[in-house]
């Protein structure tokens, strides 16, 4: 520290030590966009704009000479609905021919591009500037003209005007108005994005959002597959410490207007997507037209105003349900926040009447439940086509704001026949309050982790590329049944006639080749002996169904029924010995104290299993310390 | 790799290990292109390197990622130089650690809340604040309530969204006491001298019995500890060691006489009953404070006694003393004998050497008793100088008054 003192303001500004290169991520819905930038502690944090808002509405409202962008723009569709655009992203790198016209929007209407053949565009009316007044010319005020004003003349009026913009158009000034906010969060010019996109996007309209956004001046590093930005944020350490690195996780991202399922294999942070679906006309939108339906009922009954909506044609119901759909907002979110009931109210609804109802989360739930049955119902469908057991599911993700709700999180828990014990961010604790788990985020968060992770690699361009590209790479081959070993035990349950014992899996199924895994565990040895065995195995996962009589209560048994249970348990099946290890312990160590396992002696070893490309098995056992024993296994490839 | 909290149970006696047939192969694995890997994440990274850099072969990429490693640390290791922490480190919090109670601060080690307890005492200023700074970087209340384990896991939906945690900045508050008490010269010097670890180690402290029963005790290993423990509460430093077999008698009289005469700052003020806070009696106080004094006074004292026998223990069984002794006796007797040729020492009886190490030990005594003799006659003679001096002045000043 210095002696001399310094009048305030007069510090130097700190240095930036930050290594890191100054990248966003961002999640580019069709409704709603945010952005997230990787901060110096290491975690990807969701920011918000200049209006305080983590989840930017994707709309742009036009009116007279301002342009309103985000949550601003979505209030304007209630009077300045013509001059409102929502919902553009999906129309990236579509034709104008392929857009039905059929849909009723509230917002701007599309129409012909004037100039480009098949193009869609949105006519806006803005008031554009008048031309600045001529300068007051020296040579005229010599002359016999009055001496000119000292005052500046006044600017003429506005001219109504109309504004032709394309979609790109539309997109590009979105998207720069979201790096404008991130620039100002991190104060240095942002150097590279990632945006997410999702996974039925055509590679035109890939391309599409990729010219809108370098039109805007950024520098794409990758455009994510949504499934891939959920992954990005779910394989980080963060997310959770308590989950195996190896699971089959199901991603429901349940937009406004459509829901995608994806099931990925996630092994130790590589991930492929095991199956997929997207469903259109799933989505948070048609739980918002019910609970306006719903809260429309409830003003009729108490007011005894007729009000129609969804759809509505009257132009005063159309109002008032911009308006509602504005206010439900709020009640969705609170719904999601907190057990209690919440409220929707909107000032001056119809005919000048104000309303103010409430719902509780069970109402609401019966509300949304052919919607949460929609999801529930698509999720068994996808298992199904993939062959995959709900059971077979280790964990859950949500994405998307929708996805808060408890009661659908509730819903797909039990509809869908999952394990009791799966993992949700819901199970968790994670989604309220900001959480790792916060559905909201989970996306920006994930594109920000992976434009960090890209930014950061140095080497060359071929390794880069393969991030944009579909390289070979890519194209992995992968294992379909599950290697691991056998340790015997004559006491344990038989499988195929023989005594099966303590099987300690190594390498799940569905794991990308080459794979190397190690586990380490302790063997039990008697201090004869001293040898213990390993069974190099491969199996085929199976769930058996176990039926256990149900008790039956106190209340029910009069009827008579007997309820059967179904537990349905983790098992192997078709083993298949692919070598067998037996070892003499060298280093094992004898239990002190007086708990259950005194007195016994045991080792610890380390098992390592290296699959080859070609599907060659190696397999390494070594006790663990100096001059422990070891062991060698190799299996040929085909 | 994955540790599994599993345990095999040994194998049965009739075991025979059985042989794989010898076609068997791992099932057909999905054929390339089946699953198309997202790319994502540093494992894809990682097998992005593996199979377009390293043919696929762990052992390759397992190098390239060791070097990486060290370029990075190479890298950072220059960048971090600018900002020395001197040394502190990082030391992880153990549970037990994070888990104290602010209230029981008397309690608690200071050094291993601020992550020191690798350096005590010897801790420099500089070094605890660096270790504070560091501590309060992690652990501010602020951080916390951002941190990746910030969100409660509840069991509960009502709790949601309620911090259940109200205790989050106890640990905070454990870190601003031990930086209190380490900053402060007087107080730290306080908690140095009842340092937890040090009392831990104070009781393996060689005892007169365990000496004389252990044959084979290794005298140059285990009192050079206890010097070296006790070396700390030396005003006078640096310490004299204890030296090894082949010290000159200089050395080691020089290290006796030490400690013999050992200045500690050692003070026991940390144990102090607290003045009960709300009573106002003067009495009470002043009883509690005298108790407190002589509390003081009588474990400073047994530190005392304790540090002196350890003395006296070390002095019995030193067998450097030994052989001076024996050395003198040579020189005496050689003296004694003029020039004779100092020939082998005639072999002595059994009783003659028994007589001989009697004698050895009341030498010793008798020197020791001879020590505090000539310390106390040093006293006297220190004090009838200052007597005299006084006197020399008064005169002097008595006759500068009659002049």
């Amino acid at each position: 520290m210095s002696s001399k003192t310094l009048p305030n303001g007069s510090a130097e500004a700190p240095i930036e030590v930050s290594s890191l290169p100054p990248v966003v991520g961002i999640n580019f819905g069709n409704t709603y966009a945010s952005i997230a930038v990787f901060t110096k502690e290491g975690l990807a944090e969701c920011i918000a704009n200049e209006d305080g808002e983590r989840q930017i509405a994707c709309a742009i409202a036009f009116h007279g000479e301002e342009i309103y962008i985000g949550n601003q723009a979505k209030s304007q569709l209630v009077k300045n609905s013509k001059n409102t655009i929502a919902g553009f992203r999906n129309l990236l790198g579509k034709k104008f021919s392929e857009i039905p016209q059929s849909r009723s929007t509230t917002s701007a209407p599309i129409i012909q591009h004037p100039d480009i053949v098949d193009e869609p565009a949105y006519k806006v009316e803005v008031l554009q500037p008048a031309p600045s007044p001529l300068p007051t010319s020296n040579v005229t005020s010599q002359l016999n003209t009055p001496a000119a004003s000292h005052a500046p003349t006044p600017r003429s009026e506005p001219i109504p005007a109309e504004r032709i913009l394309s979609v790109s158009e539309v997109a590009t000034i979105f998207i720069k108005s979201l790096i404008q906010s991130a620039e100002d969060f991190l104060g240095k010019k942002v150097q590279g994005a990632v945006i997410s996109a999702p996974a039925w996007f055509s590679d035109i309209q890939r391309a599409a959002l990729e010219k809108a956004a370098s039109d805007a001046g950024v520098n794409i590093l990758q455009l994510l597959d949504e499934a891939g930005a959920a992954a990005a944020t779910t394989t980080t350490d963060v997310w959770s410490t308590d989950l195996q690195a190896d699971r089959t996780q199901l991603v429901v991202d349940l937009g406004s207007s459509s829901l995608s399922l994806s099931l990925l294999s996630i092994r130790e942070g590589l991930t492929y997507v095991l199956a997929s679906s997207s469903i259109a006309n799933v989505g948070g939108d048609q739980i918002d037209d019910k609970l306006i339906k719903f809260f429309a009922a409830d003003f009729t009954k108490k007011t005894k105003t007729p009000l129609a909506v969804c759809p509505s044609t009257d132009i005063q119901d159309k109002r008032a349900e911009a308006k509602l759909r504005l206010a439900i907002e709020h009640t969705k979110r609170t719904i999601s926040a907190s057990p209690g009931a919440a409220t929707c109210s909107v000032e001056s609804l119809k005919d000048g009447l104000d309303y103010t109802g409430s719902i509780n989360r069970m109402r609401f739930d019966m509300v949304a439940s052919t919607v949460y049955t929609a999801v529930a119902d698509s999720i068994v469908a996808l298992l199904a086509s993939a062959a995959v057991d709900a059971h077979e599911v280790d964990e859950i993700v949500y994405v998307g704001g929708t996805t808060c709700l408890p009661g659908l999180d509730e819903r797909i828990c039990l509809g869908a026949g999952f394990n009791e014990e799966i993992e949700t961010p819901f199970s968790r604790g994670t989604v309220v309050g900001g959480g790792v788990g916060d559905p909201t985020t989970i996306l920006a968060r994930g594109c920000a982790a992976q434009a960090a992770l890209i930014s950061s690699i140095s080497e060359d361009a071929e390794l880069r590329e393969a991030f944009t590209r579909d390289t070979k790479a890519n194209r992995v081959r992968a294992t379909t049944r599950t290697l691991g070993v056998l340790l015997p035990d004559s006491a344990a349950e038989k499988i195929d006639n023989k005594p099966w014992g303590v099987w300690v899996p190594v390498v799940q199924k569905e794991t990308a080749l080459p794979v190397r895994r190690t586990v380490s565990f302790d063997v039990g040895i008697t201090e004869e002996s001293k040898r213990f065995a390993l069974e190099v195995y491969e199996v085929k996962d199976a769930i058996r169904v176990e039926k256990v009589q149900a008790e039956v209560d106190g209340d029910n048994e009069e009827d008579g029924e007997e309820d059967e249970i179904e537990i349905k348990r983790k098992t192997v099946a078709n083993p298949v010995l692919l070598g067998a290890l037996e070892l003499e312990a060298l280093l094992g160590i004898k239990a002190k104290g007086k708990g259950p396992q005194a007195g016994k002696w045991t080792t610890t070893i380390e098992v390592q299993f290296i699959v080859g490309i070609d599907g060659d098995l190696e397999v390494d056992v070594k006790e663990v310390g100096k001059h422990g024993a070891s062991g060698q296994l190799r299996v040929p490839a085909h | 790799m994955t540790v599994l909290q599993i345990v095999a149970p040994p194998l049965p006696e009739s075991y025979k290990t059985p042989s794989a047939p010898s076609g068997s192969r791992i099932a057909p694995p999905h054929p390339s292109g089946h699953r198309t890997l997202l790319p994502v994440g540093p494992a894809y990274l990682n097998h992005l390197r593996l199979t377009l850099h390293h043919a696929h072969s762990f052992s390759a990429l397992d190098k390239h990622l060791e070097a990486e490693r060290d370029r990075l640390f190479a890298l950072n290791g220059d960048a971090s130089a600018a900002e020395d922490d001197l040394g502190v480190g990082d030391e992880e919090e153990s549970p037990v650690l994070l888990s104290l109670d602010p209230k029981e601060w008397k309690k608690q080690d200071h050094y291993a809340v601020l992550g020191l307890s690798h350096l005590r005492y010897k801790a420099s200023p500089e070094q605890i604040k660096i270790a504070h700074r560091k501590k309060v970087l992690k652990h501010h209340p602020d951080k916390k309530a951002s941190g990746p384990n910030a969100a409660p896991i509840t069991s509960s939906i009502f709790l949601n969204g309620v911090s259940q945690n109200t205790n989050d900045d106890a640990f905070f508050k454990c870190i601003q006491k031990a930086h209190e008490v380490l900053t402060n010269t007087e107080r730290r010097r306080q908690f140095d001298s009842v340092d937890p670890v040090f009392m831990e180690l104070e009781e393996d402290m060689p005892t007169a019995v365990e000496v004389k029963n252990n044959k084979d005790l290794d005298f140059f290993k285990t009192f050079t500890n206890a010097f070296e423990l006790y070396a700390r509460f030396s005003k006078a430093q640096p310490v004299p060691g204890l030296g090894h077999v082949d010290s000159t008698k200089e050395e080691v009289e020089g290290f006796y006489h030490f400690w013999y005469n050992f200045d500690s700052w050692r003070s026991f003020e940390w144990m102090d009953k607290e003045v009960n806070e709300g009573s106002d009696s003067r009495d009470d106080k002043r009883y509690t404070e005298k108790k407190n004094k002589s509390e003081r006074a009588r474990r400073k004292k047994e530190d005392t006694t304790k540090l002196r026998s350890l003395v006296d223990l070390c002095l019995s069984a030193d067998p450097r003393i030994k052989r001076i002794k024996q050395q003198e006796k040579e020189a005496r007797e050689a003296k004694k004998r003029g020039t004779a040729p100092s020939g082998a020492p005639a072999k002595k009886t059994k009783k003659e050497e028994a007589e001989e190490k009697k004698k050895k030990e009341e030498e010793a005594k008798q020197k020791e008793e001879e020590e505090k003799l000539a310390r106390a006659e040093a006293k006297k003679q220190k004090a009838a100088a200052a007597n005299a001096a006084k006197k020399a002045k008064r005169q002097q000043r008595a006759a500068e008054d009659a002049a």
